[in-house]
């Protein structure tokens, strides 16, 4: 009896998973097809690989540019964001001061900020400045939620590190900067680097900052895609050849990170 | 010893030191903007009508709001229905998945690193990638679903009126059921052990300890899940931009899509900066609600000094 349930359960959940993961593997084989297989009627799902589509899309249309800018959103996004949050997630974990609690709550209600109702008033404001189509707009944008991300889930970590070690710390001659720098940042490294990949993913993934922050030079490879899908004739084999390379890479930082997924995309609140 | 005295000066001003850079930085990308916002709303800034450079009008903005703009209720009904049934199936799909990969199945974390995969792609990702099964003439999707003769040979999901909010639906349930087991797992692994025993030891029967035990102990978990879902879902607007641009007509125009049209393809940008107003505000309820809900008893034990 019990067996039987097993196996039913298994067979659901692995339904369950064909149904999440087929349709990432079609755009996967449809980066390999050639139009006439990729437009077939009937889904063809043997085929002759054609690898065209990848240098056609990324060399001879120029994308290749587009997941630079992204890396480079990307990373300068997330050390801006771990350098200005980490510190302040350390005042957050162990000092007590009057109204840290609303500040706090000031820092969650960044990080859900919708970016459709940020994004207009900060188009206008950088077209001012003279900085759309720069990589430092998307970075400054996607720092509006990456930044609170930081300080919410490295509060966690510093929190989970006992303040006996701060204290023997200080007790051995460390100042408490000192204590904070070369004591702390280390034992939370593993924490850092977590919150660091997340930072990674989000801005990587994000799309509309992006997609009005930048048009030209500074595109970013989210803001590229839309950009292929035409009413008519869209070469489909390169739009999924531009999927592909936007998603994998995330899909293997993921699994590197997945152990402290789930206090990242819960702020914290539920340890995983 | 001076290193040390060195030390004591710099501790003292220490936490302001630490705190100011975070905070100032998101005055001034986050705050400022928001001020503009608000300032902004207040004129009749347009980038395509002459003579329209942002003078002060008062409230017109808000008066057109509340009552001559019929597509702005239409959107926000149209986002609150999103969010709802959105919410209701990703919790009620995702938990289910969660007790099944709890009870009955011991190796997980094969399935559980692949249940991620949909969650962690770029949402305008998932939105191409579904654009292309659901194609009209040669979609996978749209293939399987007229064999099995769920749809007819004519219909197309992503332009047909009737069905496009319920596609959109699917889409978002599709990429994110997962989100909603991985945290309703981590929440039933983190369950202590002594509740069950002792309802065990009073006879109860499954059912009764899961609705006894077992989902007074989630609250939390559950309270956080829907809200976090419900935020999200209220700011869509990658998928559904990718999907249908808010098509066919307005049968998909969210509140985001409908916000983005005024301000990025008619240059409203006075009448504009109220719509993102409004979508601020509710995203801001909300916010204070999570808040409250999940972390308020936690956050305000007082914690030592350093």
């Amino acid at each position: 009896m019990a067996r039987a349930w097993r196996t039913a359960a298994l067979a659901a959940v692995i339904a369950v998973l064909l149904l999440l993961l087929l349709p990432y593997l079609w755009i996967f084989l449809t980066s390999f097809k050639t139009r006439l297989d990729a437009l077939a009627d009937v889904p063809v799902w043997v085929f002759t690989p054609t690898y065209d589509h990848y240098p056609e899309v990324f060399i001879n249309k120029g994308y290749l540019p587009l997941v630079w800018n992204s890396i480079i959103v990307a990373v300068l996004s997330t050390a801006l964001s771990l350098v200005v949050g980490a510190p302040a997630a350390y005042v957050f974990a162990r000092f007590d001061f009057t109204g840290r609690e609303d500040l706090f709550f000031f820092f969650l209600t960044t990080r859900m900020a919708p970016p459709i109702s940020v994004v207009v008033p900060m188009f206008l404001l950088f077209t001012t400045l003279g900085i759309t189509d720069k990589p430092i707009a998307v970075i400054l944008a996607h720092t509006t939620f990456n930044l609170s991300l930081v300080v919410w889930m490295m509060r966690g970590f510093f929190n989970d590190i006992p303040r006996e070690i701060d204290e023997a710390a200080m007790m051995d001659g460390h100042s408490q900067l000192g204590t904070f720098l070369k004591i702390l940042i280390p034992l939370a490294a593993p924490g850092l680097a977590a919150t660091a990949v997340l930072c990674f993913i989000l801005s990587w993934n994000e799309f509309l900052y992006a997609f009005i922050l930048v048009a030209f030079e500074g595109r970013t490879l989210t803001v590229g895609i839309p950009g292929l899908i035409t009413p008519h004739g869209t070469l489909w084999g390169q739009v999924a050849a531009v999927a592909v390379v936007a998603t994998l890479p995330i899909l293997v930082f993921t699994f590197i990170v997945q152990r402290h997924l789930v206090r990242g995309l819960t702020f914290g609140a539920v340890k995983g | 010893m001076i290193k040390r005295r060195m030390g004591a000066v710099l501790d003292r001003g220490l936490a302001p030191l630490l705190l100011i850079p975070s905070v100032l930085l998101l005055l001034l990308i986050l705050v400022g903007p928001f001020l503009y916002m608000v300032w902004t709303a207040f004129t009749d800034l347009h980038y395509a009508l002459p003579g329209r450079a942002g003078s002060f009008v008062g409230f017109d903005n808000f008066r057109r709001l509340m009552r001559e703009d019929q597509i702005f209720w239409h959107s926000f009904l149209l986002t609150l229905r999103f969010v709802f049934w959105v919410v209701v199936v990703e919790f009620t799909a995702g938990f289910s998945l969660a007790l099944l990969l709890f009870h009955f199945i011991q190796r997980r974390r094969l399935f559980l690193t692949l249940l991620l995969v949909p969650m962690m792609l770029a949402p305008v990702a998932v939105g191409l990638i579904w654009k292309l099964l659901l194609q009209g003439d040669f979609g996978m999707v749209t293939y399987y679903l007229r064999w099995i003769g769920i749809i007819d040979t004519r219909t197309a999901l992503l332009s047909d009126p009737a069905l496009v909010l319920l596609t959109i639906i699917f889409i978002d349930v599709w990429q994110w059921t997962p989100f909603v087991t991985l945290i309703m797992l981590a929440g039933l692994l983190s369950l202590p052990r002594e509740p069950y025993e002792a309802a065990i030891m009073d006879g109860a029967r499954p059912l009764q300890i899961f609705r006894d035990v077992t989902l007074p102990l989630l609250r939390p978990i559950i309270a956080l899940v829907l809200l976090l879902r419900g935020i999200d879902a209220f700011k869509e607007f990658d998928k559904v931009f990718i999907l249908t641009g808010g098509g066919p007509g307005t049968a998909t125009e969210l509140l985001s899509v409908y916000t983005y049209r005024v301000n990025f393809k008619d240059w409203d940008l006075g009448y504009g900066a109220v719509c993102a107003f409004m979508v601020y505000l509710v995203v801001l309820i909300l916010c204070a609600v999570f808040y409250k809900a999940v972390f308020w008893h936690e956050s305000r034990a007082p914690a030592r000094k350093a």
